[in-house]
């Protein structure tokens, strides 16, 4: 339940109404007071005063000032008229209610009028800012703009002045020369049948026509002074022919210094395609069609050791490793042959060559490179070369752990080893 | 040393043209404000176009149309009073043209079995001594010199030995023409060898090799006892070659430089100042650079023989004209810092060259 603050007093002039609010003691700040066009409310809790107003005020423009335990209000009124009281004295329930509503909704409209007039104004200072700048820079652009353009009429200018020149001097010189050409025709004739003697060109027959031709020469002054001006020049050059030799270069197209890697890679791989259809080419013409594929010959192998000839099979793998050295199953597969031959030093050969071209190490090959890991490490074992054996066994179960077999022969040539170093 | 950025050259650009082909070469006609564009039209002729620089624009003065697409170009064999112009097109024929009466050429020569690709043109305009002298370079390997006065046949060949697999010849150039007698050809090829050939003694005097195809070889000057040579590649190279001397085994000093990532395909030399030029690349930017010689040219090696030393770059200015490669480009002779360029984006433009006279 709210203290009503009743100890008001107040006093009117014809346009406004000063009203002051004791406060009992209570500190008020802007945000408890509420006013509206006819509605006063200041609201301290628990204390309150709640006022409609006789007539409305033009609440924009009126004061409340706060201090010494009172509210002092400067409320101006909208219509100069002498109130009979501060408040509507029969302001029913209902009435009152009313109002407070409506004076809320007043000031939420009021309020966000007032942030939109405020958003308005920021945008207009910001479109004034950019503007602002703009010109600026529009100014600046202009300058140089400006400054270009009179340096381009300078030049034009220039250009123009020296053109005129250019059609005057030609003009001049031409009106010259025909003048000087006809002075000159009569001394120079005679000039010309001394230099017949005297003249370094050795073919007689062209001098000649030369000099029918400037007998006959009222015309074109040009062929004139040409045909002075040749003679003084030497006879055409002796033909002759240099050869040439270029850079070699296998490409038709030009050199490009940042294509020169990617041409050697061709290049390269060109000449191994070519080495492999050219190598012992008579042998190979000897054999069919099915024997000169890779594939079909390690087939053939792989069906010779499974029924025991392993010379058989060793030779067909030859034969294709001869056509294709890049195939790491030939080698594996021959390994397994030489194991069985016990040709072990060409076994731990093959295995290592296929392991050189199983790389990189991938899921892919893995029962390849276990396989070629196991036969080479067999291969050192039979030769009693138990510690490279171990090694090549630990790696064949480092690809794969779950294989029971290799790990029990691990496990004896590991025993082999403490044996023999045990006894030594 | 790095000029100030105020004192800088600029590259103006002063009147942009689009064409309706596309342009190989494009020179400026000498003694006037003339310019031509050489080109391939879209039906697969060749075309001769002669513009007049007149204020901001290009006026189309006259247009020549011929059978076969034209590659290159060149004034350089001819007089100031004739100017007669010099083409290679696409099927290997040198023709001379008098732009008067372009309709029959003052000389034809099926000169190679494939398109010529350069040319270039010494003793006329006044530069020089010696008899007038065109050189063609073709696809089809061979470099060949022609004198205007003999028909059919040219008066040096430099061809591939019997056997031998021949190289796209892309660029050529006259050099060391400073008497009657002297002379030199350059040529640069696809595989990046680069060969010297002396006219006067009819053999091979150097030969190199950039590792990048040779797309502009070009002396400072064609006329002088030689003294610099450019050579511009794919791979954004061109290397700069001292050519006063000559190692027994080391041939010429170089100093390279590598602009940009795509091929360079022009240099040309400000005809006004030997040791500024310009390069044109494949991105279609143009880069001005300055030469400085070393404190001394040559030097001794530890069995006493001559060596040259190699100078400096330095980078003038550069600008980007378009996004195509800039193709051709040619210095006015007369009015110094004038130049025109024309690119595989169908435009040719004219452009200006600022403060030169402060290098």
């Amino acid at each position: 339940m709210p203290v009503w603050l009743r100890e008001h007093r107040w006093r009117q002039t014809l346009t406004a109404v000063f009203l002051s609010l004791p406060l009992r003691g209570a500190r008020a700040t802007p945000a408890n007071i509420f006013c509206s066009e006819q509605y006063l409310k200041v609201s301290i809790p628990p204390f309150l005063f709640e006022a409609i107003l006789y007539a409305p005020i033009d609440d924009t423009n009126s004061t409340a000032k706060i201090g010494n335990g009172n509210i002092f209000f400067t409320l101006y009124k909208k219509e100069p008229a002498m109130w009979d009281s501060l408040t509507l004295a029969n302001a029913d329930k209902e009435k009152l209610q009313y109002l407070r509503e409506h004076a809320v909704l007043k000031a939420h409209e009021k309020a966000k009028e007032e942030t939109e007039a405020k958003k308005i104004t920021k945008q207009e200072h910001k479109k004034y800012a950019l503007e602002a700048t703009m010109k600026l820079e529009e100014e600046e652009r202009k300058r140089i703009e400006d400054l270009k353009e009179k340096e381009r009429q300078k030049v034009a200018k220039e250009l123009e002045l020296w053109k005129n020149q250019q059609k005057y001097g030609d003009k001049y010189k031409s009106i010259q020369k025909k003048g000087e050409l006809h002075q000159e025709i009569e001394p120079l004739k005679e000039r010309k049948s001394e230099k017949m003697n005297k003249t370094r060109i050795p073919n007689e027959g062209t001098s000649k026509t030369r000099l029918k031709s400037t007998e006959g020469c009222h015309d074109s002054c040009s062929i004139f002074s040409q045909n002075l001006k040749e003679e003084q020049l030497p006879a055409p050059r002796a033909a002759a022919t240099i050869k040439v030799n270029f850079t070699p270069r296998v490409f038709p197209t030009a050199l490009r210094e940042s294509r020169v890697a990617e041409e050697e890679e061709w290049l390269h791989k060109q000449a191994e395609a070519r080495r492999i259809i050219n190598s012992d080419l008579s042998e190979l013409e000897d054999l069919k069609e099915e024997e000169k594929n890779p594939d079909w010959l390690k087939d053939k192998g792989n069906k010779m050791f499974a029924m025991g000839d392993y010379l058989g099979a060793v030779n067909a793998y030859n034969l294709a490793v001869r056509l294709n050295n890049k195939l790491p199953l030939l080698y594996l597969n021959r390994a397994a042959c030489h194991l069985k031959l016990r040709n072990l030093h060409k076994a731990i050969e093959d295995s290592s060559k296929a392991l050189e071209l199983l790389t990189p190490p991938v899921p892919d090959n893995e029962s390849a490179r276990v396989k070629a890991h196991v036969r080479r490490g067999t291969a050192f074992c039979q030769l009693e070369l138990y510690t490279e054996g171990l090694q090549d066994y630990e790696a064949a179960l480092k690809i794969d752990p779950r294989n029971k077999n290799i790990e029990k022969d691990a496990e004896k040539i590991r025993h082999l080893i403490q044996g023999t170093m045990q006894s030594s | 040393s790095a000029a100030a950025g105020a004192e800088r050259p600029q590259v103006v650009s002063h009147v942009q043209q689009a064409l309706s082909y596309t342009v190989f070469d494009c020179k400026w006609v000498p003694r006037s404000a003339r310019l031509l564009c050489l080109g391939s039209a879209a039906r697969g002729t060749g075309l001769i176009q002669l513009y007049e620089l007149r204020g901001a624009r290009l006026q189309l003065l006259r247009e020549i149309e011929k059978p076969k697409p034209i590659k290159c170009g060149t004034f350089g064999a001819t007089s100031l009073q004739q100017r007669y112009l010099a083409t290679g097109d696409f099927d290997g024929n040198l023709n001379i043209w008098n732009l008067e009466a372009p309709e029959i050429p003052v000389y034809s020569v099926k000169g190679h079995k494939e398109i010529i690709n350069s040319i270039d043109g010494v003793g006329g305009l006044g530069i020089g001594e010696g008899a007038p002298e065109i050189v063609t370079g073709s696809r089809d390997g061979t470099v060949k010199v022609w004198d205007p006065r003999q028909n059919d046949t040219p008066v040096a060949n430099m061809e591939p030995v019997q056997g031998e697999s021949k190289r796209d010849c892309w660029t050529v150039a006259f050099g060391n023409a400073y008497n009657q007698e002297e002379r030199v050809v350059c040529a640069g090829y696809d595989n990046g060898d680069i060969k010297l050939f002396d006219l006067k003694t009819m053999s091979l005097r150097w030969e190199t090799n950039i590792k990048n195809g040779v797309c502009s070889v070009e002396f400072d000057r064609k006329d002088i006892n030689m003294n610099k040579l450019v050579a511009t590649s794919l791979e954004g190279k061109f290397h700069v070659f001292d050519m006063r001397t000559q190692h027994p085994t080391k041939g010429f000093a170089s100093v390279s430089e590598k602009a940009q990532k795509s091929t360079i395909w022009q240099v040309r030399h400000l005809p006004q100042n030997r040791d500024v030029f310009m390069t044109s690349g494949g991105s279609g930017s143009l880069h001005l650079w300055k030469y400085e010689y070393p404190a001394q040219r040559s030097k001794k090696d530890s069995e006493g023989s001559e060596m040259g030393v190699a100078g400096s770059l330095s980078l003038l200015q550069n600008v980007t004209l378009s996004t195509q490669p800039i193709s051709s480009l040619d210095w006015s002779p007369d009015k110094k810092g004038l130049c025109v360029c024309g690119a595989f984006d169908q435009t040719v433009r004219v452009l200006i060259v600022t403060k030169l006279n402060k290098i």
